[in-house]
């Protein structure tokens, strides 16, 4: 069948839409099995849409983010594939494999557009040297309309130029860059943390810092591990100084009397 | 016995229960949500520095540095945050207390909604739609939002009555809490680096006839998670020692990534089934 340019704009808002909820709002209405019935109403097929969505949420349920690698976008994998379910009238483990690479795509996507907008970091902070917090607002806004744009794209593209030769777009990316993108996403989260020592550091606290580290790169012990062994020597170091403070207060000016 | 003024009131916690949905927005690798925190707070932080905005700079500087926590149970820290910024706690506690509560929350929040309720949710709704029925997206909605709305609203409630109830105890022993608080949160920080800085030198060279891998063979030996400390540490000393600019340092993370794509040192892993 083919789909009018009113039915492409449709499911392209859609996906900008669930884009958002996917990080912000989060009522899960970018989950396949809504977006599929959505996407279903809209191209005038609802059963075929609901089915779809339902084998693709299934497909996606089984795809965390293990080790690093990214899960395949689950709002582009979602809308497309139950899109090309109605669209090419093929069952939809075979149309979710026309959809998967603009899925996997739109990961990519994502992981650069996460890495890039920390350019919108140092704007941020003269935002709030200068107390304009209403900027700061408008900022934030500003980021989700970006996000809602990308989605709005990744899907517009291959329903209006169609599948396979959006592809071949897709296959001319060079392979460092995506490389290349992926790394600074790990890389950049040590800015991160050394604006957070800049402002939580002090010398007496070198050797708890020190142990935490050792704790998760020996060990490799969850944050929530070194959390509740931090406690234990809190309360441990609370204790000692507790005594330390009763005997000098009992000992009173005696104690260093005589040195 | 001390008295605190309560400042913030109904309307402000409705505004931060709404803007805690969108813990994610200005959402990046450099501070993950700590953008998208602030937005949360500032209701209340704006309420409460009302007639000081040289102490509101200040404040929010001290809450965009880094954040990392699941987005439905966040509402727990701000309710204990802005109790705490209220009855004008220490400095050095709340940024203590805040990262000690927010990175394992993220763990526990990851284990509960994303592989407990979301599967559970979603399989009991897929699997009624799987016979052409409408209510198994409907259940699916449902279930799913009355556990996630639920835990927004009980938990800013719940986290801002512990807050308040503590807030005399916590200010009458400032000094000893806030040297307990900054242990587990230093703590804390330091599993943080290790665990989400992800740096590495997969270089290989030949040897001879042996393949020598830079990354497993060298820095590996010496100490796991070798690079990311001393990434994180040089970052540390450009900007306390060096007066770098945060734009600066990202710039540097966006050429070192590039410059290994392009060099073949950081290969591209497709995902696979």
């Amino acid at each position: 069948m083919t789909i009018s340019i009113i039915q492409i704009l449709l499911l392209a808002i859609l996906a900008g839409i669930c884009g958002i909820d996917l990080y912000n709002g989060q009522i899960h209405i970018h989950r396949p099995i809504i977006t599929g019935p959505v996407v279903g109403l809209i191209l005038g097929d609802l059963e075929t849409g609901l089915i779809a969505g339902a084998s693709l949420e299934f497909v996606w349920m089984a795809l965390v983010p293990l080790a690093g690698a990214q899960p395949p976008n689950v709002v582009i994998g979602g809308i497309l594939g139950t899109a090309f379910t109605i669209i090419t009238k093929q069952d939809p483990s075979i149309a979710v494999g026309l959809a998967l690479p603009f899925a996997i795509i739109g990961q990519i996507i994502t992981i650069s557009f996460f890495s890039f907008i920390a350019i919108i970091n140092p704007w941020v902070d003269k935002a709030i040297e200068a107390h304009e917090f209403k900027k700061y607002d408008n900022i934030m806004f500003g980021w989700q309309v970006t996000y809602f744009l990308i989605n709005f794209i990744i899907v517009f593209i291959p329903l209006y130029f169609g599948a396979e030769q959006s592809i071949k777009i897709i296959n001319a990316m060079p392979q460092w860059l995506i490389a290349g993108i992926s790394a600074v996403g790990g890389i950049m989260p040590a800015v991160g943390f050394a604006t957070l020592c800049k402002i939580m550091y002090k010398k007496a606290y070198l050797p708890f810092l020190v142990v935490g580290v050792i704790l998760s790169a020996y060990l490799k012990l969850p944050v929530l591990a070194v959390a509740m062994i931090g406690c234990a020597v809190a309360l441990y170091d609370y204790y000692i100084n507790d005594k330390i403070e009763k005997i000098e207060e009992s000992m009173g000016d005696n104690l260093y009397d005589g040195i | 016995m001390m008295e605190f003024k309560n400042v913030v009131t109904k309307k402000e916690i409705r505004k931060m229960l709404w803007r805690s949905s969108f813990l994610q927005t200005g959402y990046n690798y450099e501070r993950r949500q700590a953008n998208g925190w602030l937005y949360c707070m500032l209701p209340g932080l704006l309420k409460i520095y009302e007639n000081e905005p040289e102490e509101m700079i200040e404040v929010a500087k001290n809450h965009v540095t880094y954040i990392g926590t699941h987005p439905f149970l966040v509402t727990f820290v701000q309710g204990v945050i802005i109790s705490m910024e209220e009855t004008r706690q220490d400095r050095e506690l709340i940024n203590s207390l805040k990262i000690s509560l927010m990175s394992p929350l993220g763990g526990v929040g990851d284990a509960l909604i994303w592989m407990t309720l979301l599967p559970i949710t979603a399989g009991i709704g897929a699997s009624i739609a799987m016979g052409g029925s409408i209510m198994g997206p409907i259940i699916f909605f449902v279930a799913f939002n009355a556990v996630h709305i639920f835990l927004r609203l009980f938990l800013m409630d719940y986290g801002y009555r512990l807050g308040a109830g503590a807030a005399v105890t916590l200010k009458t022993s400032t000094k000893k809490i806030s040297r307990a608080a900054s242990i587990v949160g230093m703590m804390v920080v330091g599993s943080l680096i290790p665990t989400y800085v992800k740096f590495s030198l997969p270089l290989t060279l030949d040897v001879g006839n042996e393949i020598f891998n830079l990354q497993t063979d060298l820095f590996d030996k010496i100490m796991p998670g070798l690079l990311p400390i001393l990434l994180t540490y040089f970052c540390y000393y450009l900007l306390t020692k060096k007066k770098a600019t945060t734009m600066k340092l990202i710039y540097l993370c966006i050429v070192i990534g590039l410059l290994g794509g392009l060099l073949g040192i950081y290969k591209y892993v497709p995902f696979t089934f």
